[in-house]
């Protein structure tokens, strides 16, 4: 019932000023204002999460590494990157993200290999982000309040939880409590998400404002008065300082360029949520200006709450000590003490009910990405199955709830089985490698973007910003080159890092296989469907004039 | 006893390729029709909702260049070549390009009656072209195009496709297709927009009240109804507000339900083989209702891309459903 004129009146007023004559017709205006797509994307950023990742494994494993230079590398590539999506989806406003793009310029199985790729990368991080409410909410406010009450119940339970079952089970049981929402439908889903956005909101405000209210000086006197006694030493921060240092952690006190770079792939990881908008293209309106605001003020905002956490961590906390504390408790070695910020912040306050208004922040800031990612999927799985190249069944939708409830379970069910293979197994315990197949994914449509205009002049022809040039050259080709380059960047900053993903063979073989799962998947399907007498392929053709 | 099984009217397998809501948009409809040959269909069906929504005037200025309109903003075209190019773009996007004086669009600008009129004479031109274009490339074969109105409809299109040779234009009646009943029954609920085609649920119920005791035999039957049941995926669409702005909540469209309550109820009660429906550009999907398959394959006209499916029937079953995007 609905579309976009472009124009916003109704009929009896001349398009409102504007050279159109509107008819009474059903739907003359349909969409999301840039607001709408900036939430929407500043929800799946999953602040909390960037702040939490970036302080944990940033000083301890890149050291050297400028966290703010990294930060703005990655936003700075993130805005570029986000540049070629605006482009794709202003030309193509449709909802359903790469899979939509790449179905109207690549082979219908690399589309569907594309979209499965990006799929399964989310679908990781539902399971990952599961894992990080565990280790880097439930866990530190446990062990904080072991520290206040000098209850060892605490400090135990806060090492329970991160045991292999008892971490697969919680984090499973908040997959499927993921799965549960969404099943019950969208209206509940926001319901339940207004509640969190404000939660984590004002678990930031708490963090920043703590933050700002001290320093250095307090900090360490309040973690030697309370970890003293806990861990047998009077003062237990320079001693973990010390003991990081003998067990290899190093720092010249310079800023170093190459950790500056590796380091970045962190802030970047979050970032990539500023995109997701490009999932709903269909119901954005006046969709250049919006997915620009949605996408840039996302990035921009998210940015600006990274360098502004990060600035007071490192004044307050020191950057030796985050650095040779995460060493130390990630690599179990030397004196350890749990180096969350969530933690450090209710150290830091000296009280119990702050460290667990900002532990809940964390948790509802990482809680926020579970069902944005599970619903990417979700959209993603009804679409094979309306394509045909998925079972018909996982198109099933509710009659009560009008939710796609099989979809729904799949995509619950893989979350989980990530999640058991990322506790359970070395194989996927490389937090980041799957990222890496997404980016690569994401740099082919991108690249892909670049010919658009000219493999595709009968769509490109009638997109908004078909008369806009850049260099001579067609916006949308510009756009998507640097978005391309962009991508790229990080495919091989990834690449480069160890940490984070690396590419030794068996990185590789996860990477590269989900690339070739994706292609079997098609083509079995694709063979089964012909022997139904189902070409899959008439999904995407477009259908010749003659 | 299996041998004793009532036998179906239908034995045949026939391919319906069904797509709604074109609004005009010229390059859909050709598409349309050419889909025909394309995805191998004997029968062709278009829910209704054939005509555009927006008049572009094109307006020449005094140093020879034009005005026009695209997207919210205003073009400058330099040249003929460039003319024709925006004329082409605004055809296929399914709105009305027409190429008048300054003055005269001032002139109409504040004039309702005046841009009512263009409208339908605008509109009748369309659907004559598409009426000569599906004349030009079915004519020889034996697959049917056939249409019912949308809500949107004007009533001065009636007399065009009723007299096109190739376009078989039926609202409230029953045809029949290979052994296939089809209830045609075109306009939709009351809308915000109070638009040209729309009956209240009372209404709908006396409609399918004159209609239902027509169908032979309801197991083979198929309901093209351009409005969808109510209360399925079918029918979600965007929350408007009392000015026409649609709803969000936390970045999200807040979605309703648009269908037809009184339509779902039969669906429940007759059991048809099939519904093919329209109206909801956002409602694309297929579900069931008991054994009936339901479909709305939604519409993304504005970007020429036409949205359909294509329905294997086969021995009075629906063997295959599968949603196109051509």
């Amino acid at each position: 019932m609905s579309e976009d004129t472009g124009g916003t009146a109704v009929a009896g007023d001349p398009g409102g000023g504007q050279r159109i004559f509107l008819r009474k017709a059903s739907g003359l205006i349909r969409t999301a204002s840039g607001l709408d797509t900036f939430i929407y994307n500043l929800g799946l950023i999953s602040v909390g999460l960037g702040v939490g990742s970036i302080m944990l494994y940033g000083p301890a494993f890149y050291p050297g590494g400028d966290l703010i230079k990294a930060t703005l590398l990655a936003a700075g590539c993130m805005i570029l990157i986000a540049f070629g999506w605006i482009t794709w989806s202003t030309t193509l406003p449709r909802s359903g993200g790469i899979y939509v793009f790449a179905s109207r310029i690549l082979p219908p199985g690399l589309a569907l290999t594309l979209s499965l790729v990006e799929i399964t990368a989310w679908l990781f991080y539902c399971a990952i982000a599961a894992y990080w409410i565990v280790y880097l909410g439930i866990s530190p406010a446990f062990t904080f309040i072991g520290y206040m009450t000098g209850n060892e119940a605490w400090g135990s339970a806060a090492g329970w939880v991160m045991e292999p079952w008892p971490l697969f089970i919680i984090g499973s049981l908040i997959l499927i409590a993921s799965g549960v929402i969404l099943s019950a439908g969208m209206r509940f889903y926001l319901a339940t998400q207004r509640f969190i956005l404000t939660a984590a909101l004002i678990g930031s405000v708490i963090l920043i404002a703590v933050l700002s209210g001290g320093t250095n000086e307090e900090f360490v006197s309040s973690f030697n008065a309370l970890l003293g006694p806990v861990l047998g030493t009077e003062n237990p921060y320079q001693a973990i300082i010390a003991s990081g240092k003998e067990n290899g952690w190093a720092w010249d006190g310079s800023s170093n360029t190459e950790q500056t770079w590796l380091v970045s792939n962190w802030p970047f990881l979050p970032l990539i949520g500023a995109a997701f908008s490009i999932a709903i293209g269909g119901e954005v309106k006046s969709v250049q200006k919006s997915q620009t605001y949605g996408m840039l003020g996302a990035i921009i905002l998210a940015t600006v709450i990274f360098v502004i956490t990060i600035t007071l961590c490192l004044d307050v906390f020191g950057y030796e000590f985050l650095g040779t504390a995460a060493s130390n408790f990630v690599l179990g070695v030397g004196v350890q003490a749990d180096p969350t910020i969530t933690l450090l912040a209710g150290v830091l306050s000296g009280s119990t009910a702050v460290c667990i208004l900002v532990s809940l922040g964390f948790i509802f800031w990482m809680w926020m990405w579970i069902p944005g990612m599970h619903t990417f999927g979700v959209r993603a799985i009804v679409a094979w199955s309306f394509d045909r190249i998925a079972p018909e069944a996982w198109g099933t939708i509710s009659p009560t709830r009008h939710t796609p409830v099989v979809a729904i379970f799949v995509c619950t069910l893989i979350t989980v089985i990530f999640m058991a293979l990322f506790v359970f197994t070395e194989f996927f315990s490389t937090i980041v490698i799957l990222i890496e197949a997404a980016v690569l994914a994401w740099s082919i449509v991108l690249g892909a973007g670049i010919f658009f205009p000219y493999l595709r002049p009968e769509i490109y022809e009638k997109s908004p910003i078909a008369t806009k040039t850049l260099l001579g050259l067609p916006i949308m080709t510009v756009a998507c080159a640097l978005g391309c380059a962009a991508a790229l960047f990080f495919f091989w900053t990834l690449w480069s890092d160890p940490s984070a993903a690396g590419h030794d063979p068996q990185q590789l073989a996860i990477v590269f296989g989900v690339f070739v799962i994706g292609l079997v998947f098609y083509n079995i399907m694709k063979q089964i469907r012909k022997s139904q007498g189902v070409d899959v392929t008439l999904a995407f053709k477009e259908i010749p004039i003659e | 006893m299996f041998w004793n099984k009532k036998k179906k009217d239908s034995s045949r397998k026939i391919v319906i390729f069904f797509a709604s809501d074109l609004h005009g948009s010229a390059v859909c409809f050709k598409k349309f029709v050419n889909g025909a040959k394309f995805y191998g269909a004997d029968l062709l069906v278009m829910g209704g909702d054939l005509t555009g929504k927006a008049v572009i005037p094109i307006t020449e200025q005094a140093n020879g260049t034009f005005k026009g309109f695209q997207t919210g903003e205003e073009v400058i075209i330099k040249n003929q070549e460039e003319l024709d190019q925006f004329i082409k773009r605004v055809n296929n996007q399914g709105f009305y390009p027409t190429v008048m004086t300054e003055t005269e669009f001032q002139g109409m600008k504040n004039d309702p009656a005046a841009q009512e009129k263009l409208f339908k004479k605008l509109v009748g031109e369309r659907v004559q072209e598409w009426a000569d274009y599906a004349e030009e490339k079915l004519a020889g074969t034996e697959i049917p195009l056939i249409t019912s109105p949308g809500n949107d409809d004007f009533f001065e299109i009636d007399p065009i496709l009723h007299k096109a040779s190739h376009i078989q234009y039926h609202e409230m009646e029953i045809t029949e297709f290979k052994g296939y009943e089809i209830l045609h029954c075109g306009g939709s609920t009351k809308t915000p927009w109070d638009t040209e085609r729309e009956y209240t649920e009372e209404e709908y119920q006396e409609r399918f009240a004159a209609l239902i005791p027509q169908v032979k035999n309801m197991e083979t039957c198929i309901f093209n109804v351009h409005v969808p049941p109510y209360g399925t995926v079918l029918d979600r669409c965007p929350k408007l507000d009392d000015n026409l702005q649609v709803v969000f909540d936390m970045g999200n469209p807040v979605s309703m339900q648009a269908g037809c309550k009184a339509l779902y109820s039969e669906i429940e009660k007759q059991q048809p083989l099939l519904g093919i429906h329209g109206h909801i550009h956002e409602g694309r999907g297929k579900i069931k209702i008991g054994r009936t398959t339901c479909v709305n394959p939604g519409s993304v006209y504005p970007e020429g891309i036409l949205q359909g499916v294509l329905v294997t029937l086969s021995e009075g079953e629906v063997s295959s459903v599968q949603l196109t995007q051509g």
